[in-house]
């Protein structure tokens, strides 16, 4: 890293690529320095904002849950928003930013996530809810909703996607993201419909695509786990039938309150 | 640009959040068969997916153990047990929140509506954080008087959105991702479509409608400090006003208490409903002094002046005395990672503390703005004091104005808000559709003014060399903050204005470094400054006329409330020579809920 006074200055390779003009992508080097607490995404803003306008990548929210910033930094898909600058440089005060791979690229860090969504879709992501609604809210157990808190927290930035070496062969694969939602609706004791949603992925391209290389879980910002998600769904698929006759039993006590077996856990609240 | 092709929708809501995702939905549902909704980001990368903490209503599952205090542990309320909550005590917390600036009516109907709202994300399959018996779990929140929070861990925007989003979907709206609004038709106040640009191509597409909904979200990036995510350049609201829509309460803009330090990014208002502290340089809990009885969950324009008042009296923390800490290391680990992982992952991402074992900097940061395109409770948009509705046009969620906050928003209703009146404005742009609406003719090109624009903005500039957009940002952000922030007087605010005026002569001279049509994001960023350049100046102007102190607006030179003179909402119309105020009536019911001295 060059120093200028106490502050480094690094420099940011990035893919440059508008199909419009330019005939196949190219790295392009800026220099931005690189003080303590500025993000990868700070720096993609100085840049486009100070050096070269045409600069194009998607962001939003500065925090980790919209999803927008997901790309390729060294190699590794990441979000840049919560990504500390200074920790991706390599010790000649280097980084390398791509666009996620595996997916068309609109323009320079602007990937097409078409399939990504088409697969979103596919599963059905909305809840599927039983016939009778209580008045209230269903009951659910403390360990029930812990079962999707995973499944729940993901932000569809496409990391995992993007890192997958099926999606690398094949866009016909359903896709890590889309099994943790599927995973997410299946589980959920409120779904109706666990065994149709379990046949849906009992195909070729379904649960049994994924070849367990674990790079969805290493790559998730999230730091949640796909491919336990899919092992579950495997196993689950195998005997949808029993699962089905007992979520049709668990939800015959959907309005009932649940029992707790020994001391209540505490609640909010307390000094 | 690509030629104008029009398309044509019976309704278009603009803005994918949970206001324009209810309304799409909620009208399909009503019966009509073709809604679009436009975003200028994929529809689940919405800032509604940002809110933390929760969404209020009185459920009655939760309760403070007996003889513990207002910040004593909760438990589950026993089947048979006496309920705690009411609507009535939502409804009252909420119009002392807002320090009588609120419109009762529709306050009335918020609170009512939250019961059934909530129960509905729920029956939709959002994941509910649960009490033990299985209800939804509640937690307490600034301002309100019982546990009313209901939460999802502390992602409960992100999971409402997710839940709104998948039912749309199954509902078959048709979603029009990264479309980017630019105007809107109005003739003689009937509202006939809008104008917006497809980013990945570039294409100027005027789109026609029987009604439209703008659901397009809040106004907090023209502050430097901000928890609003790089989206929220009050797009819709500036869209409006030039389209002859007046923009009501814009002076009241909330900033709210803990921001991240340096980042402003929000460290959830649940820190505090769990049990966090602030304190000073000295390791003191100063909200002893500003109030005593509610202290940390004392609504937000108090804390945050609270805070303010700390820090330029030299008792910040941090290098700069610009921060104050938030200490939750008395909740425990098991707490902090139960019911706290957002904040915990993004202090310890962004400012390297694990609010665990350490104490984390935190500042106001621009949080919530409680003016907007001024709407009655059917979402109906309203053109004057006398509440004349805009034919054809809504709004909904922050970017509107019922006024149900009025001065001051409290925590965990505006999720409510944007869920609640989004739904009620998507019923009633049902019946309006059904009840024999029509195409309006559009005469000449309405395309025209935006593909001028643009084009401008490509141009060559006079002289050689243009202005940057990101630059008259930074300056609007900068006079913004420190002239029309927490603390406001006169001379600031009129210091404020000629920045902004200085500023909007200088845009004309602003031009982009991007001219491919491609996926711009550089024309895109300059008119988002014109939009932030717009409003700023509407702001500045409503807040030098209010003379007075009341929820968010704090006048360093009127330090009182002013009923007699200022118990009334701004509008602000535009004019060649700028805003042009008036003032329109709050609705209060003088039995039951009249103006009182608002103590914490």
């Amino acid at each position: 890293m060059a120093t200028n006074g106490s502050v480094p200055t690094v420099t940011i390779r990035i893919q440059r690529f508008n199909p419009d003009a330019d005939k196949k992508p190219y790295l392009q080097a800026f220099q931005v320095k690189a003080p303590p607490g500025k993000t990868i995404l700070d720096a993609l803003h100085e840049i486009k904002e100070e050096q070269d306008g045409s600069l194009t990548f998607r962001r939003s929210c500065r925090h980790a849950i919209c999803g927008s910033c997901a790309m390729n930094v060294n190699g590794r898909h990441m979000l840049v928003c919560d990504a500390p600058l200074r920790e991706h440089v390599d010790r000649h005060g280097v980084l390398t930013l791509r666009p996620l791979a595996y997916l068309p690229i609109i323009k320079d860090l602007v990937v097409d996530r078409t399939s990504f969504w088409e697969q979103y879709q596919r599963v059905k992501p909305w809840l599927i809810p039983p016939e009778n609604i209580p008045e209230k809210e269903f009951r659910m157990s403390a360990e029930e909703v812990a079962a999707l808190r995973d499944a729940e927290h993901c932000i569809m930035c496409g990391a995992c996607y993007s890192s997958c070496q099926v999606i690398a062969l094949t866009k016909q694969y359903i896709g890590p993201h889309a099994l943790l939602k599927a995973f997410l609706r299946v589980l959920d004791p409120r779904d109706s419909a666990p065994a149709e949603r379990l046949a849906d992925l009992d195909r070729g391209d379904g649960v049994y695509r994924c070849h367990t290389i674990f790079n969805c879980i290493d790559a998730c910002p999230k730091g949640l786990n796909p491919t336990e998600a899919i092992e579950t769904l495997r196993k689950l698929v195998i005997k949808r039938g029993a699962f089905e006759a007992a979520r049709a039993e668990r939800q015959r006590r959907l309005d009932q309150p649940i029992e707790v077996v020994g001391e209540a856990p505490a609640l909010s609240g307390g000094e | 640009m690509a030629p104008s092709d029009v398309i044509t929708h019976d309704v278009i809501v603009v803005g994918a959040g949970l206001a324009g995702t209810w309304a799409a939905m909620s009208a399909m549902e009503a019966g009509v068969r073709d809604v679009g909704v436009l975003s200028k980001l994929h529809p689940l990368r919405s800032h509604s997916g940002a809110a933390q903490g929760g969404i209020a209503a009185a459920l009655n599952n939760v309760r403070p153990v007996a003889g513990t205090g207002p910040r004593g542990p909760l438990e589950q309320i026993p089947p048979d047990a006496e309920p705690i909550d009411s609507w009535e005590l939502h409804m009252f917390d909420t119009i002392k929140g807002s320090d009588w600036l609120g419109d009762q009516d529709a306050i009335e109907i918020m609170v009512k509506d939250a019961i059934d709202i909530v129960y509905a994300y729920e029956h939709m399959g959002c994941v509910f954080s649960r009490t033990p018996d299985g209800r939804i779990a509640q937690r307490r929140f600034g301002g309100h008087s019982t546990p009313r929070a209901n939460y999802a861990a502390d992602w409960t925007g992100h999971v409402l959105l997710h839940t709104i989003h998948e039912q749309a979907l199954k509902h078959g709206v048709k979603f029009y991702s990264e479309w980017f609004a630019l105007d809107l038709i109005v003739e003689d106040r009937v509202c006939k479509g809008v104008v917006a640009m497809n980013i990945q191509t570039g294409a100027i597409i005027p789109m026609r409608a029987k009604a439209v909904m703008f659901g397009t979200g809040g106004y907090g990036r023209a502050w430097k400090i901000t928890s609003n995510a790089t989206a929220n350049t009050g797009d819709g609201v500036a869209i409006a006003y030039n389209a002859g829509i007046p923009l009501m309460d814009m002076e009241f803009v909330q900033f709210h208490p803990t921001g991240l330090y340096r980042h402003g990014i929000l460290m959830s208002e649940a820190c505090r409903g769990e049990g966090g502290y602030l304190l000073n340089k000295a390791g003191e809990r100063f909200m002893e002094r500003y109030a005593p009885d509610k202290m940390e969950l004392a609504p937000r324009d108090l804390v945050s002046r609270s805070e303010q008042r700390e820090i330029d009296e030299g008792r910040g923390v941090e290098e700069d005395g610009q921060g104050i800490y938030l200490d939750l290391r008395h909740l425990g680990r098991d707490k902090i990672m139960e019911r706290l992982p957002q904040v915990r992952d993004i202090a310890l991402k962004f400012v390297g503390v694990d609010i665990i074992d350490g104490l984390c900097p935190i500042q106001p940061t621009a949080h919530y703005s409680m003016g907007g395109i001024p709407a009655n409770a059917d979402g109906q948009v309203i053109a004057d004091a006398e509440g004349t509705p805009v034919i054809g046009l809504y709004a909904a969620g922050e970017c509107a104005c019922i006024s149900v906050h009025g001065a001051n928003r409290l925590g965990t209703n505006s999720l409510l808000d944007a869920s609640v009146f989004g739904r009620r404005a998507g019923y009633a742009i049902a019946e309006f559709v059904k009840g024999g609406a029509a195409l309006q003719p559009v005469e000449g090109d309405p395309a025209a003014p935006a593909q001028r624009r643009i084009a401008h903005l490509m141009s060559d500039p006079p002289g050689g060399k243009g202005e940057s957009w990101a630059a008259l940002a930074r300056a609007l952000k900068e006079t913004m903050t420190v002239n029309a922030g927490i603390f406001r007087d006169e001379a600031r605010l009129k210091t404020a204005l000629a920045d902004i005026r200085a500023l909007q002569e200088r845009f004309e001279r602003a031009r982009v470094m991007d001219r491919s049509r491609r996926f711009n994001t550089d024309v895109l960023g300059a008119i988002e400054t014109e939009n932030l350049l717009i409003f700023s100046e509407v702001i500045a102007v409503s807040a030098l006329e209010r003379t007075e102190s009341r929820g968010a607006h704090a006048r360093t030179d009127y330090p009182k409330r002013d009923d007699e003179n200022w118990l009334r909402h701004t509008l602000a119309h535009k004019t060649p020579d700028g805003p042009a105020l008036s003032y329109k009536g709050v609705t209060i019911d003088w039995e039951k809920y009249p103006p009182q001295e608002r103590k914490y």
